[in-house]
């Protein structure tokens, strides 16, 4: 029998049966819709994470921490010879240590703000480290070899919300009071003023990263190591010229050091690794969405075998007009195979329709918090999902869909096949 | 005469429960090209069954039919199949047509089964139907159709593929006397017209007395052979 005529006789059989072909083709389109939705919206939200973590973190960029986060935080710092050894592995572009020296106080006489941390760098370097953090509002990067310079943050400088009044413009003289730990006669600390020229303010930057630079000033490195008496440093960072090679590097820096002697933040690790876990959260979701093609599937097979009891005088007279059982297999493998390739195709299209219904009302839902701390961005801009149409889904949730569709008719349809003639020709 | 099938010592048992029922208890005859020969007998004697053995819907559990000279026994499925298709008609008691069909369609199905362009069998299927008088209830189907007319609808499928023997159960048996009449006057006309070879399995004695020759089965044995008076040898 030919294939074109199989496939006519099936249709036919299907829309003499409108309602039954509608709800089982439906169970399909559900399963589908389910699939494709969540697939789309949920690479959608992936590809937004990952957007956005990698505007947060500087891709290229190594921060190399003293101690080990499962030996314990050590105590011990940085040495020039350690940046050296780093600088000259190869695929280092530029490494550069600081000091941090947290909870620092500004005054201009008039007003007395708060920094976070003041960080101490070598300016040169650290801005060849992090180029796109230096927008300056005014004034701009201290000139080389002053050592009495200073560059403030967004948020040190406008500490409060909506402020317009700056604290400090370029060229300002204002007061840095350090905390020094004096050993002498008794361990305590002492509060000591320093005067810096302000070099520049910053613009408001933000970041979802680790380093919020709004909240830190900066002073020359040199003049930190002076009043503190150390050639030590607490951080080291490190840019590498091709940002896949910066897992590599981190093992080479992680080589010339003992074991657990630092930890290094790759930033490519952690995004890799939450975009691991979203795939899996994506393709679990996804999962979830396929038993429902299942239990579509299970109806399949419970509305054909129901429709191979009622036909059963119809293969008898087809088998007694020489049908093959193959012949009547395929019949019914191909109503099977009808309902998939309908359900499969409304339910990709609606899938999509879906994942741009759902990704509009989850954008609106997730809107993150305005809250101006030290990890967390006050310029974090509105989630936007938007889903991604991915052929290879539409062609494999297709391709499922169909698959599904089939082996759930292959047990009505083998039923079918092996009716014995006589007995169907019997059958009332 | 050429025998187109023959019969040989044919039995087949029927299991009710635990007891094992005999149908035909070796039977044997041919066929002969061209003949209208009835299967006369009371009901329980295995003519039905004979019918269906003959039609190669089902095995026998002794004895063989030979078609061609082969025991059509020893085949597959698909061979059977292919033989119903190609080489017997069918007409039922109860027409069997299928309902969502049109008259057309209904008879035309064997050669769409056999893989015939749309165009060559719905040509042919449309001369058969103007055969069998019907050139006006093409596009009908069985439910508006009388008795008589899906019978005769039967009757255009049956020969559609040109078989060699057009075997019938209890046509008539449906149909009230005057259809009845009528429908054995047809087969009388396609077998005497078309030299169309018919196995008719009846209780009417319309198509008994129209018949070359009446084998009455009684008990799962051929009773007696009847032939017509004159028929040629």
């Amino acid at each position: 029998m030919r294939l074109t005529k199989i496939l006519a006789m099936a249709w036919e059989s299907m829309s003499q049966r409108k309602l039954r072909t509608f709800l089982t083709t439906l169970s399909v389109v559900v399963g589908i819709t389910a699939i494709i939705g969540l697939a789309s919206l949920g690479e959608g939200f992936r590809l937004e994470v990952r957007e956005r973590m990698q505007t947060g973190f500087e891709l290229d960029n190594l921060t190399v921490i003293p101690g080990s986060f499962f030996a314990g935080l050590s105590r011990e710092r940085f040495m020039d010879e350690d940046v050296e050894k780093i600088s000259e592995i190869s695929g280092v572009k530029v490494a550069t240590q600081v000091m941090q020296i947290g909870n620092v106080t500004l005054s201009n006489g008039n007003r007395t703000v708060r920094a976070f941390v003041a960080t101490a760098v070598n300016f040169t370097e650290f801005v060849q480290v992090f180029p796109d953090r230096f927008d300056f509002e005014d004034g701009k990067l201290p000139e080389e070899g002053r050592n009495d310079t200073i560059v403030i943050g967004y948020k040190v400088n406008y500490p409060k919300e909506n402020e317009t009044t700056p604290f400090a413009v370029a060229d300002d003289n204002i007061t840095l009071t350090l905390r020094m730990v004096e050993k002498e006669p008794f361990p305590h600390s002492e509060l000591q003023n320093y005067t810096y020229v302000v070099a520049g303010t910053l613009q408001k930057r933000g970041t979802p990263g680790i380093t919020n630079f709004d909240y830190w000033v900066f002073i020359p490195l040199e003049k930190a190591r002076e009043i503190y008496d150390t050639q030590e440093s607490d951080l080291i960072f490190v840019k590498v010229f091709d940002l896949e090679e910066s897992e590599t590097i981190a093992e080479e820096i992680e080589d010339l050091f003992p074991p657990f002697k630092i930890t290094i933040l790759v930033p490519l690790t952690f995004i890799r690794q939450v975009d691991n876990i979203l795939t899996i959260v994506q393709l679990f979701l996804m999962a979830i969405a396929s038993i429902s093609l299942l239990v579509a599937g299970i109806g399949i097979m419970n509305i054909m075998t129901v429709s191979v009891m009622e036909r059963i005088r119809e293969i008898g007279i087809l088998k007694a007009i020489g049908a093959k059982s193959r012949t009547i297999l395929t019949m019914f493998l191909t109503e099977a195979m009808l309902i998939g390739v309908m359900g499969g195709l409304i339910g990709v299209f609606m899938g999509y329709g879906l994942s741009y219904v759902l990704a509009y009302g989850l954008s609106g839902l997730v809107q993150p918090d305005q809250q101006g701390t030290g990890f967390q961005s006050p310029e974090t801009q509105r989630m936007t999902i938007s889903p991604v149409f991915s052929m290879e889904w539409t062609i494999v949730a297709f391709a499922f869909a169909v698959i599904v569709c089939i082996i759930f008719g292959l047990y009505p349809a083998r039923k079918a096949a092996k009716l014995d003639p006589v007995e169907a020709l019997r059958y009332e | 005469m050429v025998t187109i099938v023959e019969v040989r010592e044919l039995e087949k048992n029927y299991r009710m429960g635990k007891i094992l029922v005999p149908a035909l208890r070796g039977v044997s005859f041919d066929v002969e090209e061209g003949e209208l020969l009835t299967i006369f007998g009371p009901s329980g004697s295995g003519k039905s069954t004979l019918l269906h053995l003959m039609g190669c819907l089902d095995r026998p559990d002794g004895g063989e039919i030979l078609v061609d000279d082969s025991d059509v026994f020893k085949l597959g499925d698909d061979e059977l199949a292919e033989i119903r298709l190609t080489k017997m008609g069918f007409v039922f008691q109860f027409f069997n047509l299928l309902p969502r069909l049109t008259a057309l369609r209904n008879v035309e199905l064997p050669l769409t089964i056999a893989g015939v362009s749309e165009k060559e069998s719905l040509k042919r299927a449309e001369e058969l139907l103007e055969l069998v008088g019907l050139e006006d209830r093409m596009g009908h189907r069985p439910s508006e159709l009388s008795g008589g007319e899906q019978q005769r609808v039967a009757m255009a499928r049956a020969l559609i593929n040109d078989p060699e023997i057009v075997l019938a159960d209890e046509p008539t048996g449906n149909l009230d006397t005057k259809t009845g009449w009528e429908i054995v006057q047809l087969v009388k006309k396609l077998n005497r017209e078309k030299r169309q070879t018919f196995v008719v399995v009846t209780h009417d004695e319309h198509i008994a007395e129209a018949a070359d020759r009446t084998i009455h089965l009684k008990d799962g044995l051929i009773d007696r052979v009847k032939e017509a008076v004159g028929r040629k040898q």
